[in-house]
């Protein structure tokens, strides 16, 4: 079968600046991938050129077999993108907005009243369709954000940060709506910062780190290159600065980073056995409130591959 | 499948354009712009300048004639006896540069020309003259005509002196030479204005600042829709429309339709007004819309360079200002351009309003037909296709298309 999404080597410069380094990945038919990476690491960059709305520099991009720089038409149709901002009109309702992009996206009158009808009911919104979308909620106007893209009946969909700055019931609300349309053998690419968000809905996922895929897999494989290393979160009153350096010259640490005021993530092989040496190495730098030592997860391996926590 | 796209994309640019419309209507900008705002304008012009039958200017211009000779009184027989000057002007006679001084400042001459002592002589035997023009700011008009006549006194003057000097070095005796040119053609001052920059004297000053104000108008109109472009792009929502499967400019063509559609609508609506209601002339009526299409073209093209280069909204609202001033002073759409120094008067040449103008001073003018206005109405459409290129390039940098 047709993978829904190829993409290779793709680059992208501004200027001097390389900000999307040679990134390849695919998904295929009813596949959900995540991307993840801190701020700035190219996502958004990745996705423009994805959904043809930027040009790389280098390398292709295919969807459904089509590839965007020759057909970017063709495979637009295919593509439902949802992008970060809540991208609506707020003085038109959500209905109106619906019917505005779904006859941009061609949907005749007929087909497009009932679809407008279906995706509203989709997201939750049926009963509030016709107020107008400034005096919705974060997580309503979300929620409409996604039903946008949704008209069409897109074969891959596409979201960026679909749950930025919405309140944790909404978030569930969306992340049940995902679900189900994957389920439904939708295909999805999905970024988020939310670690928890993307190993709830995707079934692999991408590492992206300074414009470059580092790592690309099944939750079970990126975590799989840990080894026996395991997540200590660590919380202390006083200079956590001062500790994380201290923590990081002992023997079995291998990523220290400051993640709070109060708290320390550490990747630490066997970190069982080495917590009296952790809380020894702390030392008068401050009071050791907490420790958790958590299983290898996502969120280790990202520690481990980038160097760096999500929210970075 | 070409068929389908071109219907498609036909089909969503009206959808943008019906899109972009309907947001103007609902925040007024649109009656106000295209109707409301011209159609008052029209009305101010009129009210102030216009409503009249009489010629569009009489001017009194006053002559200091101190050299008594036949060269002065020569020049003010022959402009009374132009085409373009009878019945327009009247020259009233002063003895003294002083008292001609005092009357300008009083209002009772418009400018006067003083002719020294010993104008004739000295120009008769070659040694040429100088005629100085009074002038006072309450008549510009007066004043350009009065400056117009010393240029072409002055081509005269300079003419017979070359005559003069040519003879004497051909070995024509001096007591002799005046005469012998006179016999040769450089007999007295004829005197004509033809060609003369003071075309926009001719034109009713109600039509002149009626039409300077809407050509000035068609930049702020389309600038409605440059800034509501950089505000989708901001929202997000013109990334939106990008990524509907169409090709990238149908989103800013169809924006820049409807600002192209209400400039139009908003120059007819000044001229319709000015015709219909107090009955001014803008000329032929093929030609000048002609011109205000050609001119709205332009504007259109030129505000949407500036969208192209601006990074928010109120950053190209700041550089629309900036360009629709500016191209006003300089195109005459304020300041009339035969009362703009010499050096501005060709810098005109470059805004599309300058050409307008000239363009709208031939057709009221004259009475010419729209062949009259082919040059005027090319360049404008010129100066469009240069800046239309230059903002489409600049649009697909900044992810506009």
């Amino acid at each position: 079968m047709t993978p829904a999404l190829v993409c290779e080597r793709l680059v992208k410069r501004y200027g001097d600046k390389t900000v999307v380094d040679r990134v390849g990945f695919h998904i295929d038919e009813g596949e959900a991938y995540g991307l993840l990476g801190p701020n700035g690491a190219g996502k958004t960059t990745t996705i423009s050129m994805l959904v043809g709305l930027l040009r790389p520099d280098e390398g292709s991009v295919r969807v459904g077999g089509i590839d965007v720089d020759e057909d970017p038409v063709a495979a637009k149709r295919l593509i439902g993108y949802v992008p970060q901002e809540i991208a609506l009109y707020p003085e038109l309702t959500a209905r109106e907005n619906l019917r505005y992009f779904g006859r941009l996206h061609g949907l005749p009158r007929r087909e497009l009243a009932s679809r407008i009808g279906e995706v509203l009911d989709l997201v939750g919104l049926s009963g509030r369709g016709d107020d107008k979308v400034g005096t919705y909620s974060g997580g309503m106007k979300r929620r409409t954000n996604i039903a946008v893209a949704l008209l069409h009946r897109p074969r891959l969909l596409i979201l960026d940060e679909p749950t930025v700055g919405v309140d944790p019931q909404s978030r569930v609300a969306i992340l049940d709506r995902v679900e189900a349309l994957v389920g439904e053998g939708m295909s999805l690419l999905y970024t988020s910062h939310y670690m928890e968000e993307v190993e709830r809905v995707c079934t692999r996922v991408g590492i992206i780190d300074q414009g470059r895929v580092v790592a690309d897999g099944s939750k079970r494989e990126l975590v799989a290159e840990l080894g026996g290393t395991d997540r200590v979160e660590l919380t202390l009153d006083g200079d956590v600065t001062a500790a994380a350096e201290k923590l990081r010259t002992v023997e079995g640490v291998s990523e220290a980073v400051v993640t709070g005021s109060s708290s320390i993530r550490l990747l630490v092989a066997g970190g069982r056995h080495l917590l009296p040496a952790l809380l020894s190495a702390v030392g008068d730098t401050g009071a050791v409130t907490g420790v958790e030592v958590v299983e290898p997860d996502l969120e280790a391996a990202f520690l481990h591959l980038t160097g760096s926590t999500l929210r970075d | 499948m070409a068929k389908t796209l071109g219907k498609s994309t036909l089909s969503a640019l009206l959808v943008v354009g019906g899109h972009e419309l309907r947001s103007r209507l609902r925040d007024g900008t649109a009656p106000l712009i295209a109707l409301v705002a011209p159609i008052l304008l029209a009305t101010m012009f009129g009210l102030a300048l216009g409503g009249d039958d009489d010629p569009p200017f009489k001017a009194t211009i006053g002559v200091v004639d101190l050299d008594g000779g036949e060269f002065p009184a020569s020049v003010q027989r022959e402009a009374l006896n132009t085409d373009e000057l009878k019945g327009v002007l009247t020259f009233r006679q002063y003895p003294d540069e002083a008292a001609a001084r005092g009357a300008v400042d009083g209002g009772e001459s418009g400018a006067a020309l003083v002719f020294p002592a010993g104008f004739s002589e000295s120009v008769g035997a070659g040694r040429g003259g100088q005629v100085s023009v009074l002038e006072s700011p309450e008549s510009p008009l007066a004043g350009v005509v009065a400056r117009s006549m010393v240029d072409r006194i002055s081509a005269l003057v300079e003419a017979r002196t070359l005559a003069v000097r040519a003879s004497l070095e051909a070995g024509v005796p001096a007591d002799r030479v005046q005469l012998f040119v006179e016999e040769n053609g450089a007999a007295g001052p004829a005197l004509s204005l033809v060609g003369d920059p003071v075309s926009g004297g001719k034109v009713d000053l109600a039509v002149h600042y009626g039409a300077g104000m809407a050509v000035m108008f068609a930049f702020f109109v389309v600038g409605t829709t440059a800034r509501s472009l950089l505000v989708e792009r901001q929202n997000g929502t013109l990334d939106r429309m990008r990524a509907a499967p169409l090709p990238l400019w149908t989103a800013l063509m169809g924006k820049s339709a409807v600002g192209f559609g209400l400039a139009l609508v908003s120059m007819c609506a000044t001229w319709l007004s000015s015709v219909l209601i107090f009955g001014a002339s803008w000329g032929d009526p093929l030609g000048v819309f002609l011109l205000l299409l050609a001119h709205v073209f332009a504007a259109t093209a030129i505000v949407m360079l500036v969208a192209s280069r601006a990074k928010t909204d109120a950053q190209a609202d700041g550089y629309t200002l900036g360009v629709a001033f500016v191209f006003a002073f300089l195109g005459g759409s304020i300041v009339p351009v035969y009362n703009l120094p010499e050096w501005l008067r060709s810098v005109s040449l470059i805004t599309p309003n300058g050409w307008v103008s000239a363009g709208l001073s031939e057709l009221a003018g004259t009475g010419a037909g729209p062949s009259a206005v082919l040059v005027p109405i090319a360049v404008v459409t010129g100066i469009g296709v240069v800046a239309g290129t230059l903002a489409l390039l600049g649009f697909r940098k900044g992810r506009f298309a």
